[in-house]
């Protein structure tokens, strides 16, 4: 468990990813194209001493991704958001089985979220049953600029969409988490517009949705629907980052957030293995807004908020009792591994 | 009206040119954004090659740039013939082929669906309110309330050299930094929002009038839009950067 300011902070990294673009698994070249627009992301991003070679990044094995998200990487829970990219992938990029296969080993550690694409029709409803039946979600990645045959993107307003959104209600799965990130294809029928979501949001009151990327690159449309939407959430994948490489816009940022939706609507997400938790959670405890930032909101990005971005607001919506967690993380597999029982212990604090 | 049509063209000229192109997302001239990557003059041709800091770009942005580009360079009069080239784009050949041939975009790209300038709009709409953003911030700074704010219409502002002189009333004026202003009235005057000497100075996001009531919301609404383009501003350049010294890198200058 992280330590700032002598104080226990609980991590939940909102968004991690187990993926494979091996060459090996790659069946289009928009999958290379893919991965390697990641590995920028990677690159642009990571400090030097941390990044790793494309090799590594394209696909990494199981122990590496423990120890860097819990052995090193400070945080003491994931949720496992899928991509599938079946046109890129043979075998999918992410795909909920494959996580699925990760979380098995670590239950108290990981959090499995499904997925949907409503372009699949009676038999995806069968299969979001199926991840409900076996895996128990209670989330959904939505990833609506997905290729599939001729279509380039679907939306969540589609009537087809709201068959799946009333499918999640009645199994009772409550997190949508819509990707929303830069504009690919579908050229100017933009798959990654975040308007779709208003309309869903409005529709399904029951249902929490947590826009990954915090809409970046339309920050702005997305806080807009969100000041408005009391159930629309933001992800801060994508956006993390920038704490370390540009911490005035990063304070700029949270303050738009913090401003426009509140301390009690934003998750944080490292977007795993794109960066690791560890530096970036660092940097994101770190983060300060200045005096004229702090005027100019009104708002605060102090301890107290932070810990709800770090992982109470995500503990609220997957039923987390953080400190019922503590107790159970506290002699699980990986604590136990990498030495971590102390940090969970009532109420002492690591001597580190 | 037969002009002299001067024989040579320059790099300074083409750089000058291209200057006036902006990224639509992030409301910055591509030349500041370092996207030139190339520039060929021979006689009156001349060819320029950009490269965006991801091949993932929107399609419709680097069409858009690509476009612009070709147009810019064309309407000088000493260039006869102008060729745009992306390269590294997931999608260069159709942008290239449909550019270069004056093909519109929609038969560029069979799937696509709506309307190009559509987009174009959307974007502008969105640079406009940042820069709005920004100019108003001046004349707040300046002084001004925000119910004279609201009040300015465009004959209210003039510009010379340095300064702004904003009317406020017959007995009152105030001098602010030109430069915010001016920004703001080029794009509000080639999206046509504010356009005749007794429209209104300021606008909604959706091109209204702002009641007084809402100048405190449509204001941060304008901040939200500028932190949203540098932020991105700042993505695109990591991306370039990690992109130059990376593996998709084809060409150097």
């Amino acid at each position: 468990m992280y330590q700032y300011e002598g104080e226990d902070v609980f991590v939940i990294d909102g968004h991690v990813h187990w993926w494979d673009a091996s060459k090996e698994n790659i069946k289009h070249e928009g999958g290379e194209q893919f991965i390697r627009c990641f590995y920028d992301y990677h690159t642009g991003f990571t400090p030097e001493e941390r990044q790793w070679s494309l090799e590594e990044y394209r696909k990494y094995d199981k122990e590496r991704m423990v120890r860097d998200v819990f052995g090193d990487g400070h945080a003491d829970m994931g949720i496992f958001q899928p991509t599938y990219l079946n046109e890129f992938y043979k075998e999918g990029f992410n795909t909920i089985d494959r996580c699925a296969e990760l979380a098995e080993e670590h239950p108290s550690r990981f959090i499995v979220n499904g997925r949907f694409d409503p372009r699949e029709g009676e038999a995806g409803l069968r299969e979001l049953e199926r991840q409900k039946e076996e895996y128990d979600v209670d989330g959904v990645k939505v990833y609506t600029a997905e290729w599939r045959g001729d279509s380039k993107g679907w939306r969540l307003d589609s009537d087809e969409a709201f068959e799946y959104l009333e499918k999640c209600v009645e199994l009772g799965i409550r997190n949508v988490h819509p990707h929303k990130g830069p504009t690919i294809r579908p050229l100017n029928r933009d798959a990654f517009d975040v308007a779709d979501v208003d309309d869903a949001a409005t529709s399904f009151p029951e249902l929490n949705f947590v826009v990954e990327h915090v809409g970046l690159p339309r920050l702005d449309d997305f806080c807009w629907i969100a000041a408005q939407e009391p159930n629309v959430y933001g992800g801060l994948a994508v956006a993390a980052p920038l704490a370390k490489s540009r911490p005035r816009k990063f304070g700029e940022i949270m303050g738009e957030l913090l401003y426009w939706l509140g301390e009690d609507r934003i998750l944080f997400g490292s977007d795993y293995a794109l960066w690791e938790p560890e530096w970036l959670i660092e940097a994101v405890m770190e983060a300060e807004m200045t005096p004229e930032q702090r005027d100019e909101y009104g708002v605060e990005l102090d301890l107290e908020v932070k810990k709800k971005i770090m992982g109470e607001n995500a503990a609220r919506l997957y039923d987390i009792d953080i400190e019922r967690q503590k107790e159970i993380l506290r002699d699980d597999g990986v604590s136990e591994q990498f030495g971590l029982a102390d940090q969970y212990g009532e109420g002492a604090a690591a001597d580190d | 009206m037969s002009q002299h049509r001067p024989r040579r063209i320059d790099r300074e000229a083409v750089r000058e040119r291209l200057d006036r192109v902006t990224d639509p997302e992030l409301d910055r001239s591509i030349v500041d954004l370092d996207y030139v990557e190339e520039i060929e003059i021979d006689g009156e041709r001349v060819e320029v090659s950009l490269t965006l800091p991801t091949a993932w770009c929107s399609p419709a942005f680097a069409w858009m740039m690509v476009a612009d580009a070709r147009d810019a360079l064309f309407a000088h009069p000493a260039i006869a013939e102008a060729t745009v080239r992306l390269r590294d784009h997931m999608h260069a050949d159709e942008i290239n082929e449909g550019v270069n041939s004056d093909e519109p975009f929609e038969s560029a790209f069979g799937d696509a669906d709506g309307d190009i300038e559509e987009v174009r709009r959307t974007l502008d709409g969105k640079a406009r309110l940042a820069r709005q953003y920004r100019a108003v911030s001046t004349l707040l700074d300046g002084g001004l309330t925000s119910e004279q704010i609201v009040g300015l219409t465009r004959g209210d502002v003039a510009i010379g050299g340095d300064l702004a002189t904003v009317r406020i009333d017959d007995t009152l004026s105030v001098c602010v930094e030109a430069d915010p202003i001016r920004r703001y009235l080029e794009k509000a005057t080639e999206t046509g929002v504010v356009d005749a000497p007794d429209d209104g100075l300021f606008r909604t996001p959706e091109g209204g009038a702002i009641p007084l009531a809402e100048f405190e919301t449509v204001h941060r609404r304008g901040r939200l839009a500028r932190t949203n383009m540098s932020s991105q501003g700042h993505v695109c350049e990591r991306l370039g950067d990690a992109r130059i010294g990376g593996p998709t890198r084809v060409t150097t200058d």
